[in-house]
């Protein structure tokens, strides 16, 4: 019950809450940059997921078993030259950056080519912005928090399963999905409207951006409201007011 | 145990490197897609400059339409009969006739010329003034606002003295000019010689109607088109056949355009060698360079 809690809320907070686009502000060149019609920006919605999801996907399986101090494969390799407690202290996140970067250029190669042969329309829409997902920070930045949620937790129990790690990538590409459809649909509005002049192009699309993150910024805190809300048993708060008592 | 450390990010990097290029050669050779390596050529032999003047959507469009769909090779206003040729050569096809297109400006009065005017404060565009009545008496020439000058990428459209004027040398045809005039006076034409001869008129009234309002516009007199084959009067304005515009067709044209009353059957195009000869000594005003010293205000003050 517990862990459903915490898959759905972590789903929330990355789709809605902590938004990557209008919370954190990253993936913010394909947002303005494919943002111009609304059916290639859910294409691009549905690249980045896929692409984050396996990304995620890769990236945590490396972490959690290679990279990580007492990762089961880096200490059982390490135990043929050290002793065991020196075995388990290898760390080897350093390599963290180089290996997520190398992983998402893979699977972004792997994708283009896949898309190429078996979705050509979709690949022929994306044009020049598929290759362009491989630098997309926002799917570094899901894998760098990956990367905090398994390596930089005190308990090791703590640590995120692979379960946590894809609904995070997952909803994290569905919040991007929903952050640029929105803005193309405005953006093709915006097509018909009479704009000054000084503010045509990248200006009133960033104006429109700022005035989304604002409207977004509604959604902080819900998320510490929903846990306390999901969390509460009669026992919890018979213990608090005992507490309270005292 | 630092070696080891070592030894083991060495180690991991070269596996993933290994697994990743494997994955990565395997789904190469499986999602292999053929691809007729003739589009690769003929946009190799395209211009590249996207200006969508062939009727594409741009170069690479274009070259797949050209391969997939047999599009006809001599449609690039940029390439003009070199990279038609050279297209035939990669696709194994005859090029056929190839004229570059070049805009016409059906209208020949500068601002002096148009009667009837009134003051205009509103948006410096035509396409607003187009909308208003009375700017200008004649309700189909030249409004002179430069929505064309301001479509062209090429900067080879210009306002002078109240009419839009092409600079052939610059001009490609891409026809961007033609798409945007409200009044649709600028015509695409296909131009068989450096220089055609062009009606340069667009007012489709009566003689009486025209002369109100234009000194110099076309009064569908006929004159032309008795002297000429190719010119026929359409709704009180002359226009050339440039489908039936030969060489054979010249001496017609030249006693149309001498007999002319109002002047309005001229040459355009790039000026003819002859023209350029006698042109040439003709003495020109030095280009002056800007001096930027005259814009510095050093005298000192002496208040």
């Amino acid at each position: 019950m517990v862990y459903f809690i915490d898959i759905l809320l972590i789903a929330l907070s990355a789709a809605l809450i902590n938004n990557f686009i209008f919370y954190y502000f990253v993936g913010a060149c394909p947002f303005i940059g494919v943002s111009r019609n609304v059916d290639m920006a859910f294409g691009m919605g549905c690249a980045v997921t896929f692409v984050m999801s396996i990304a995620v996907f890769l990236s945590w399986t490396i972490t959690t078993f290679i990279l990580v101090p007492g990762a089961p494969v880096s200490t059982f390799i390490a135990g043929f030259f050290l002793s065991a407690e020196q075995a388990a202290t290898i760390d080897l996140t350093i390599l963290s950056y180089i290996i997520y970067i190398f992983v998402i250029a893979s699977s972004v190669q792997f994708v283009e080519m896949y898309m190429r042969k078996f979705l050509p329309l979709l690949y022929k829409s994306f044009g020049v912005f598929l290759p362009l997902i491989t630098t997309n920070c926002a799917i570094m930045f899901a894998c760098l928090i990956i990367l905090s949620k398994v390596s930089g937790v005190e308990n090791p129990a703590d640590a995120w399963d692979l379960g946590r790690a894809l609904t995070l990538a997952f909803f994290g590409g569905v919040g991007f999905t929903i952050a640029i459809v929105i803005m193309a649909g405005i953006r093709e509005e915006l097509e018909l409207c009479d704009i000054p002049k000084p503010f045509q192009g990248a200006a009133i699309t960033l104006v429109v951006g700022g005035i989304l993150a604002l409207a977004f910024m509604g959604f902080t805190g819900v998320n510490t409201g929903l846990k306390k809300a999901l969390t509460f048993t009669p026992v919890a708060e018979a213990e608090m007011n005992d507490s309270g008592s005292h | 145990m630092f070696e080891v450390s070592i030894g083991l990010a060495a180690a991991t990097m070269l596996v993933m490197a290994l697994v990743m290029s494997y994955i990565l050669g395997w789904a190469n050779k499986k999602f292999h897609v053929e691809v007729d390596s003739r589009v690769e050529a003929v946009l190799e032999a395209l211009p590249g400059a996207n200006c969508g003047g062939c009727g594409f959507l741009g170069c690479s469009d274009y070259a797949v339409s050209i391969v997939a769909d047999g599009a006809p090779v001599n449609r690039c206003p940029v390439g003009g009969q070199g990279c038609a040729s050279r297209l035939a050569g990669i696709m194994g096809v005859e090029v056929g006739e190839n004229l570059p297109f070049r805009p016409i400006v059906h209208c020949g009065a500068h601002l002096k010329d148009r009667l009837g005017r009134t003051a205009y404060i509103g948006e410096q565009r035509c396409a607003s003034a187009n909308l208003v009545a009375d700017v200008q008496g004649c309700t189909y020439g030249c409004l002179g606002f430069g929505d064309c000058t301001r479509a062209c990428k090429y900067d080879a459209i210009h306002i002078v003295d109240g009419l839009a004027v092409v600079d052939y040398d610059a001009c490609i045809g891409c026809g961007a000019c033609a798409k945007v005039c409200p009044r649709n006076i600028i015509t695409i034409t296909p131009f068989r010689s450096e220089r055609v001869m062009a009606v340069t008129c667009s007012n489709k009234d009566k003689g009486k109607d025209v002369m109100a309002v234009c000194e110099v516009g076309c009064i569908g007199c006929k004159a032309c088109s008795r002297l000429s084959e190719v010119i026929t009067i359409e709704d009180n304005l002359s226009v050339i056949d440039y489908d039936r515009y030969t060489a054979e067709c010249m001496p017609g044209l030249m006693k149309a355009c001498e007999k002319c009353p109002r002047s309005r059957l001229v040459f355009i195009g790039k000026p003819a060698t002859e023209d350029q000869k006698e042109g040439a000594d003709v003495e020109l005003p030095e280009i002056v360079a800007p001096d930027f010293k005259t814009t510095v205000d050093d005298t000192e003050w002496r208040g």
